[in-house]
């Protein structure tokens, strides 16, 4: 059975496969296309380089209506993620637009990582010691981005 | 001649130096958003042609044999255009092109 929905992430697979955007990568599970896992690789020059972090993206019937839920796997230290993985990010929310795809949240994702909003903290530890102790705040993500190799 | 390229050589090599020392790049973040070419007329939404049923439709017609579906096409005031089944689905809940996020008025529809 293939809903629009269905046929959608199929063209969203295809263009991920045939036009990849640097630094982030993205596939179904093998039986069921409305549930993605996903990798996005911390951005050069941020605290984040070098690690991996995984999520998961699912996807309802009424793509791309409503946005997909997107959580990181990995453990994040990070303004705007929430303890459980959940990501505070307007696009995926209020701003979300149905002309999205897979390929447009991933990269946002990542230039979220490269530019935290510390003003709508969901991690209000990892906000304030952005905001006021960048030290401390770089060693925590490091400590993330170790353990993205292991997990 | 050749003595005038190399003095101008000479002058660009100045140059480069001088404006070396002048800044530093030190974060470039390329962050690109992607969008179809509206020019190309796809829709945007479902990511079919306008030209061609909208995968709802496309999804439907196997089971609906009582001839083919009339999937037209709508242009907002914006000039974007959608299939007008992908965008009276979207303007239910937000009344907003989503290309452009102008409030959504029609200007005309058709194929
Ligand atoms: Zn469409
Ligand atoms: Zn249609
Ligand atoms: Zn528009």
């Amino acid at each position: 059975m293939s809903t629009p929905a269905r046929r959608r992430l199929m063209r969203d697979f295809k263009r991920l496969q045939e036009d990849p955007p640097t630094g982030v990568s993205g596939a179904p599970t093998d039986n069921n296309i409305m549930i993605w896992n996903a990798v996005i690789f911390g951005p050069h020059d941020t605290p984040f380089e070098d690690g991996t972090f995984k999520l998961t993206i699912e996807f309802t019937e009424e793509y791309p209506n409503k946005p997909p839920a997107v959580r990181f796997v990995s453990h994040m230290f990070h303004p705007n993620v929430y303890a459980d993985g959940g990501i505070c990010l307007d696009i995926l929310q209020n701003r979300w637009s149905p002309t999205y795809d897979v390929s447009a949240i991933l990269t946002s994702i990542q230039s979220l990582l490269s530019d935290p909003n510390p003003n709508s903290p969901a991690n209000s530890m990892a906000a304030q010691l952005y905001k006021e102790n960048r030290r401390e705040y770089e060693k925590r993500v490091k400590a993330c981005v170790e353990q993205s190799f292991i997990d | 001649m050749s003595e005038n390229s190399r003095m101008d050589e000479n002058d660009n090599d100045k140059k480069e130096v001088s404006q070396e020392k002048m800044f530093t790049l030190k974060k470039w973040n390329a962050v690109a958003m992607w969008s179809w070419d509206v020019e190309c007329d796809t829709c945007a939404i479902c990511r079919v042609q306008v030209m061609d049923a909208c995968l709802r439709c496309q999804a439907e017609s196997k089971k609906d044999f009582y001839g083919k579906q009339d999937c037209v096409v709508v242009w907002g005031e914006c000039n974007h255009s959608f299939h007008y089944c992908c965008m009276s689905l979207w303007v239910k809940q937000n009344n907003r092109c989503p290309l452009c996020q102008q409030e959504w008025s029609i200007q005309r529809m058709g194929k």
